[in-house]
């Protein structure tokens, strides 16, 4: 069962003695503002992107590989910085925290990825606890929190098997029960059904769905053309650096061009 | 301050990899009992210095025309003095029959000395609190006296004993420098690899909003563990080594140095346990120092 009431009921992780402003409540979730990004000089990544995202939103962010979806997934938890411009998470300047503001960022972003990033030696329930312990909760309520999670990603009761020995569906369902078990504001999930069979994939992007019913505003990598035909959801189109916005969801040809609707 | 959860995780981590602790540790046990044994020779070089730095005797030689009468009064002068113990006399005639007993292969050479080789002397035993500059003076008020020839306190002999002991003690320091070095190496190295294998982890931990503190909060309380345990594992061996050498040469060391050989104090092994620690726990706070960002 969803704890979240809606996308209002958000209640972001702060540092001590930090304020959370009304007005965010009120501001578009994430707002990209001409982000520029390059690895090597002489050719950027993403050329002055622009993009606002608002609260409760589900967005695909599709492309070509190495087009800069991952890039730009990796700018707003904190893990690169921007070249120029600005990305605004709740109205706050992602690129301009300081770096002991990081981990308070990241607190309120949950991240699913390709690779599942788990820890194969922990069991599930310790794989899923680590988002509340770095929160310093009581014992009983990240004990609790923990089940609800589970039990929302369907992997009730399997709290003491250890990661490394599930399936990769499985793994996928303990990396998304990490991701929302904090209750963030944002989920990012950087190609996550890349490992997965097409209908174990149709589960994970379900999962991420029922998620965003929620209130959760979910940002969903991926370059799966089959997921976005069978959810015709607001796309974002990165070609060449720069992003195309497609609200109601685009076509794929039988060449892998993409097709935007009439 | 650690917090039940730092040591939770700290404890998790160490049972996970307990094979590269168990190693790590024994290394550092290994490098803290040379740490351990250099700190028990100076102990017992101490102990020694501390036996022999004061002569705690001196011999007045008595001129050869003295009177037995001016000998007593000496004598009972003397027992008078703050701190004299006691007061022997040692004619000339029982000094050569002593110096012959423990030469007995020198027999025939012994006997062709002259009597002047040999002058009677009044043995002074003084009690070890009693410092050298007042044994000097007693010794200089003693040189005035008419039947004294001359006072040996046996300074020389004790200066040099001193120098050479102090010699001992810092080669002993130096080697401890070098053992500290290496303790810190063991300890950064196994830290790095615990790590280096628990990579992961870290960046999960990362990823999940941990700040610097809560991720190397278990890495320094596993090196202070792991410094702790390796002094303490090296002190119970040396302390069974220490056992099987004094039972066997227990009776040599006495005869040859005056003293029985003892171990490290509490308050010192108390200390080399506490350094332990903290050199475990600065040599892993130094291999997290680089602790890459995800």
């Amino acid at each position: 069962m969803s704890r979240s009431e809606g996308p209002f009921a958000f209640r972001p992780a702060l540092r001590a003695g930090a304020r959370f402003s009304r007005e965010a409540k009120d501001r578009p979730i994430l707002t990209f503002e001409s982000v520029y990004k390059s690895y090597r000089s002489g050719s950027p990544v993403l050329r002055g992107v622009h993009l606002t995202i608002e609260r409760g939103e589900f967005v695909f962010v599709t492309g070509p590989s190495g087009a800069g979806k991952s890039t730009m997934l990796r700018l707003l938890y904190r893990s690169e910085t921007v070249d120029d411009g600005r990305i605004l998470f709740l109205g706050k300047d992602v690129a301009r925290l300081r770096d002991d503001a990081v981990p308070f960022l990241r607190r309120n972003i949950g991240v699913v990825f390709q690779d599942f990033k788990l820890v194969p030696a922990w069991s599930v329930y310790e794989n899923v606890a680590v988002a509340l312990e770095v929160l310093s909760l009581p014992t009983r309520l990240v004990r609790t929190r923990v089940g609800e999670a589970l039990e929302r990603v369907g992997l009730s009761g399997r709290g003491n098997d250890l990661a490394g020995v599930l399936s990769g569906g499985e793994q996928q369902r303990v990396a998304i029960a990490r991701a929302i078990v904090g209750e963030p504001a944002l989920i990012l999930a950087d190609e996550p059904t890349g490992n997965l069979d097409p209908q174990l994939a149709i589960d994970i992007l379900g999962l991420f769905e029922e998620i965003n019913e929620g209130g959760t505003t979910v940002v969903f990598a991926t370059h799966d053309r089959t997921l976005l035909e069978v959810r015709p959801r607001r796309v974002v189109v990165l070609d060449e650096g720069k992003a195309l916005d497609v609200p109601q969801g685009i076509a794929i040809d039988s060449d892998d061009h993409y097709r935007l609707p009439n | 301050m650690i917090s039940l959860s730092t040591t939770l995780r700290a404890r998790r981590g160490m049972m996970r990899e307990w094979r590269l602790h168990a190693l790590s540790i024994f290394s550092l046990a290994v490098a803290f009992v040379c740490f351990g044994a250099s700190l028990l020779v100076v102990t017992n070089l101490r102990a020694l210095e501390d036996r022999w730095a004061h002569a705690g005797r001196a011999s007045v030689y008595l001129k050869d025309n003295a009177a037995a009468d001016d000998i007593e009064s000496v004598k009972q002068a003397l027992l008078r003095v703050n701190g004299v113990k006691q007061v022997r006399y040692v004619s000339g005639q029982q000094a050569r029959l002593d110096f012959g007993a423990s030469q007995q292969e020198r027999a025939t050479a012994l006997a062709s000395l002259p009597a002047e080789a040999f002058p009677s002397t009044l043995e002074v035993e003084v009690v070890p609190e009693m410092t050298d500059a007042e044994l000097v003076d007693m010794a200089a008020k003693l040189q005035k006296l008419p039947s004294v020839e001359d006072v040996e306190t046996y300074q020389a002999w004790t200066e040099r004993l001193s120098r050479l002991i102090r010699g001992g003690v810092a080669a002993s320091a130096l080697l401890a420098l070098v053992v500290l070095g290496a303790v810190l190496a063991v300890v950064g190295s196994t830290i790095r690899l615990a790590l280096q294998r628990r990579r992961t982890e870290v960046e999960v931990l990362k990823l999940v909003g941990a700040t610097d503190r809560f991720v190397k909060g278990p890495y320094i309380l596993e090196g202070s563990v792991q410094g702790a345990m390796g002094a303490l594992g090296a002190t119970g061996l040396l302390a069974i080594l220490f056992m099987i050498v004094r039972g066997r040469l227990d009776g040599e060391f006495v005869n040859l140095l005056g003293l029985q050989p003892q171990f490290l104090p509490w308050y010192l092994v108390t200390a080399l346990v506490c350094s332990g620690a903290v050199l475990g726990a600065l040599a892993a706070m130094g291999s997290l120092r680089k602790l890459v960002l995800v």
